[in-house]
């Protein structure tokens, strides 16, 4: 296996080689570049504009702002925000946090949520509550996730005044205090929701039809002619079964974590990861867009490999060599 | 691509929540309209004499806190000599004191500083005695100085070098050819001269205007202010409020600075929150802030609301539609080549009797706004009067007859004209695009008015960055486009519209116009004379307004939402009053 993961990820560099250089140009791509939206005739003028293109280098061709930009990226410099005109390194620092605490929160929701209608739904298959389970399940699956951030803000924050619509915590607590915390959690709770709940059905579904599939086994059977009561049946023996595959969505999951929410984030005015990413795409900020395209296809790259890796440990049959 | 179906569905979702918040208000707020119609016009006056009666019944009530949003997000560089965007200058203003403010006509008017010059080429400066800084070190003389040579340093990395250039020796410093500004004479701590490289009329506005505590950044190379936390996280000033906590992107605390030189504020803090523009109406409603600027579609939504009051004032921007007239040539600054499709002025009139200014603001901009003939928003003292312009009003009738005599006629029976020399044509219209729904629908209304008379009218909707990309660059595909400015306290148009300009984006080449423009800014025509320059400028503006090379469409009022619990809140053209006036009623 050792031998298979480093494969892997000696692979991984042609990859993100090649992900570099079609994300690079891609936004090069765009219309105008970070300075197009500074014109502003009260605050600027033409000249300085001129100069701040030579100074970041967008007038030489192509090729040489690869060159120089790539070079720099892999000794760790990963440039200048144009926006935020601090180091891109520095900004993600900044607001990795958040994304991971919002992440995780999403994902525990996503968890209890799924775990809880998985085993009902696979105990009681073709029940009106399995149903109801399964049309709730596609439904939020086929709801934009933007239209129901907007939804929930009108409901939960406006129309019952339960949950704060924006920011990440209260600016009246200090920092490290338990006070500090309970705003955090308070904060992230409604985009955790929404993240969370809108992406349980993979998950229910997978569990469902998993018990359902491990309640025909002979081992079921076996246990039910034993007279072992129905509960136990499903709670410990086909439970600990079905949950092995779902392990193997744990690496999908590291993705989910940091690649933040892109339209939740930005809805709820949470300054994470994905917000980030929106507005440097917005704004052309090269440098920042580039550093958090690359990361992110990088964990995907690493994510993949997690899952496979976990695969072939829960499932002796799947040989990795 | 994806982008772009992002947007639209982003956009889907904004009129999704439009209507949402429509329906909230509901059929109880129908009647409060009809009976609130008569007085929604003099929202400001009616502000007026609430805040009287308040002086009234004896002094503004002592503390409490105000929450203040802005609605979109802060680049968080929170230095006055540095930031770039207006929504960080929205932050700072609470904390930053310039050396002079401007009254309702825009004019400047001491602050920090008074001043006096006999010539317009030589000011001296004199400073408030005993203001102090918020980590109390006195301000100075010295700390303004200071901001001048960091704004004209070679390493500094800000945008504002063109606010000191005008003084005489900044250029040699810039360039490290000098120790210090030599035009900057210090004579003692509250009094400075200050000799710019010649005599102007608009010296004084155009330069910088902030001091910088140079006694906390002296050991800070001017490389490193940037980036450096007295810029990110702990910015002082000298203003009515002092920063408080961070949390940058987000939101910004303000505490009241006890020892304000203009007074110890009534409030006790100012929250400065971010907020998604698709949360500010429904957090105005609520309560949750208490003060955000409002965009004039949501103006009618939030004039309904009960604990809230709309309050409008002029603003200084103006909408256009421009025709491309020539092509610019960057390298030698000027215009290089002439563009014939619309040359001719009667085309160019009929084109604007043809549309119905009034109720094309009305209908997308909620009425916040009124047509404006000159390229001078009403406001500004240099603004001509309506009786020397001529007032294109809509007249579907004479803008035909117009084409008829310039020779624009249906000569193949399409229902379309042909130009002059009966060959197909075609108006190319073009608008940026971007998530707001009304964009396209504004700008297909422009298509619907030249339709109307005969002119086959086509719409291209271009991608914000690319849009202004292609109108600098004088692009093929752009023909006849539409576009905003906003204009400064400065009423000088030159950037904009000379003909060696890179922003003169009609390409506009008028000897007369350059000629009027310089001559408005020549000491020796003008001198100090206020309505010399008015009459030169009116002059300008009759020219801009006989020519038209470019459709002057409409100016805006800027709207902003303020609860009812907050008085003394004053707005005028040049923006609100000192927040340490502001105050918290319960």
């Amino acid at each position: 296996m050792l031998k298979y993961s480093l494969r892997r990820i000696l692979g991984m560099i042609p990859m993100l080689f090649l992900i570099s250089v079609v994300v690079f140009f891609l936004a090069l791509a765009m219309p105008g570049d970070s300075l197009t939206g500074e014109i502003d005739p009260n605050n600027t003028d033409p000249e300085y504009i001129e100069q701040m293109r030579e100074k970041l280098g967008y007038n030489d061709p192509i090729y040489v702002q690869y060159g120089r930009w790539i070079s720099n990226f892999a000794q760790g410099d990963f440039g200048t925000s144009t926006k935020y005109k601090i180091p891109v390194a520095d900004l993600i620092a900044q607001r990795l946090p958040n994304t991971l605490f919002l992440g995780v929160t999403s994902l525990i929701i996503t968890y209890i949520f799924a775990f809880v209608m998985g085993m009902y739904a696979g105990r009681k298959p073709y029940t009106k509550l399995d149903n109801f389970i399964g049309g709730f399940n596609y439904l939020m699956l086929a709801i934009p996730i933007y239209i129901a951030g907007v939804f929930a803000i009108y409901f939960f924050s406006f129309h019952l005044g339960w949950f704060p619509f924006s920011g990440s915590v209260d600016i009246a607590t200090n920092e490290g205090t338990l006070d500090w915390w309970l705003s955090r959690i308070y904060h992230v709770i409604l985009p955790a929701l929404v993240l969370g709940a809108m992406g349980t059905a993979a998950y229910t579904q997978f569990l469902r039809n998993d018990i359902i599939d491990n309640s025909q086994k002979d081992y079921v059977r076996t246990a039910r002619a034993k007279g072992t009561p129905e509960s136990r049946i499903y709670n410990h023996h086909i439970l600990r079964n079905s949950v092995i595959p779902l392990i193997t969505f744990l690496g999908f999951d590291i993705v989910t974590l940091v690649n933040g929410a892109l339209i939740t984030e930005t809805i709820f005015t949470y300054p994470g990861l994905g917000q980030l990413f929106l507005s440097s795409m917005t704004t052309n900020d090269y440098p920042t867009l580039m550093t958090l395209a690359l990361m992110f296809s990088f964990l995907v790259l690493i994510g993949n490999l997690i899952a496979d890796l976990l695969y072939g440990v829960v499932d002796p049959r799947i040989r990795l060599d | 691509m994806k982008n772009k179906r992002f947007y639209w569905l982003l956009s889907l979702v904004l009129m999704l929540s439009l209507f949402l918040a429509a329906c909230n208000s509901g059929d109880d707020t129908d009647a409060q309209t009809d009976a609130e119609g008569d007085t929604t016009e003099d929202t400001s006056s009616e502000e007026g004499t609430e805040t009287e009666e308040e002086s009234d019944t004896g002094e503004p009530k002592q503390g409490g806190t105000l929450t203040y949003a802005i609605d979109a997000e802060p680049e968080g560089i929170l230095n006055v000599h540095y930031y770039g965007t207006a929504t960080d200058f929205e932050i700072l203003q609470f904390m930053v004191d310039p050396l002079f403010t401007y009254d309702e006509n825009l004019a400047p008017e001491p602050h920090l500083a008074d001043w006096e010059t006999e010539d317009n080429k030589t000011y001296t400066f004199k400073f408030e005695e005993g203001v102090k800084w918020h980590n109390g070190d006195e301000l100075t003389v010295n700390d303004w100085v200071f901001a001048l040579e960091t704004l004209a340093d070679p390493d500094y990395e800000g945008p504002r070098y063109s606010n000191v250039q005008t003084i005489e020796g900044a250029e040699a410093y810039n360039k490290g050819e000098a120790d210090s500004i030599s035009g900057i004479e210090v004579i003692n701590d509250y009094e400075v001269k200050v000799t710019f490289d010649k005599a102007r009329v608009n010296n004084l506005i155009n330069v910088w205007s902030y001091p910088m505590n140079e006694n906390r950044w002296k050991d800070v190379p001017v490389s490193e202010m940037l980036g450096h936390e007295f810029t990110r996280t702990t910015p002082i000033g000298t203003g009515p409020f002092k920063m408080g906590k961070v949390v940058p992107g987000e939101t910004y605390e303000f505490i009241a600075n006890e020892d304000y030189f203009k007074g110890a504020p009534n409030l006790d803090k100012i929250i400065v929150k971010v907020i998604d523009n698709k949360a500010v109406s429904g957090a105005l409603q609520n309560g949750e802030v208490d003060m955000v600027p409002v965009h004039p579609t949501l103006g009618e939504e939030v004039e309904k609301m009960e604990d809230v009051e709309l309050v409008t004032y002029p603003g200084l921007s103006y909408y256009y539609v421009g025709f491309k007239l020539g092509v610019f040539d960057n390298e030698k600054k000027e215009i290089v080549e002439e563009k014939e499709k619309y040359q001719d002025k009667t085309l160019r009139k009929a084109m604007y009797h043809a549309i119905n200014r009034q109720e094309w603001i009305d209908a997308f901009f909620s009425g916040y706004g009124s047509p404006v003939d000159a390229p001078v928003p009403s406001n500004h003292w240099i603004a001509a009067d309506d009786s020397d312009l001529q007032q294109y009003e809509y007249d579907p009738e004479k803008a035909k007859s117009l084409l008829d005599e310039a020779g624009y006629k249906d000569t193949n029976g399409d229902g379309f004209r042909e130009d002059p020399n009966g060959d197909e044509f075609v108006v190319n219209f073009s608008h940026y695009a971007s998530t707001n729904p009304t964009f396209e629908a504004r700008a297909k209304a422009l298509t619907q008015y030249w339709n109307d008379i005969g002119l086959q009218t086509t719409l291209e909707m271009i991608e914000g960055s690319l849009y202004y990309d292609k109108i600098e660059k004088d692009s093929d595909d752009i023909e006849v486009f539409y576009g905003g400015w906003s204009t400064g306290t400065d009423p000088d148009p030159t950037a904009l519209w000379s003909s060696d300009a890179l922003w003169n984006y009609t390409r506009w080449n008028n000897e007369k116009s350059d000629e009027l423009l310089e001559k408005a800014l020549d000491v020796e025509v003008v001198g100090t004379d206020k309505e010399k320059r008015q009459e030169i400028y009116t002059e300008w503006q009759q020219l801009a307004n006989e020519e038209l090379p470019m459709l002057y469409i409409a100016e805006l009022q800027e709207l902003q939402g303020i609860n009812k619990r907050v008085g003394g809140v004053e707005y005028d053209v040049s923006g609100s009053n000192l927040p340490n006036e502001w105050y918290i009623k319960e």
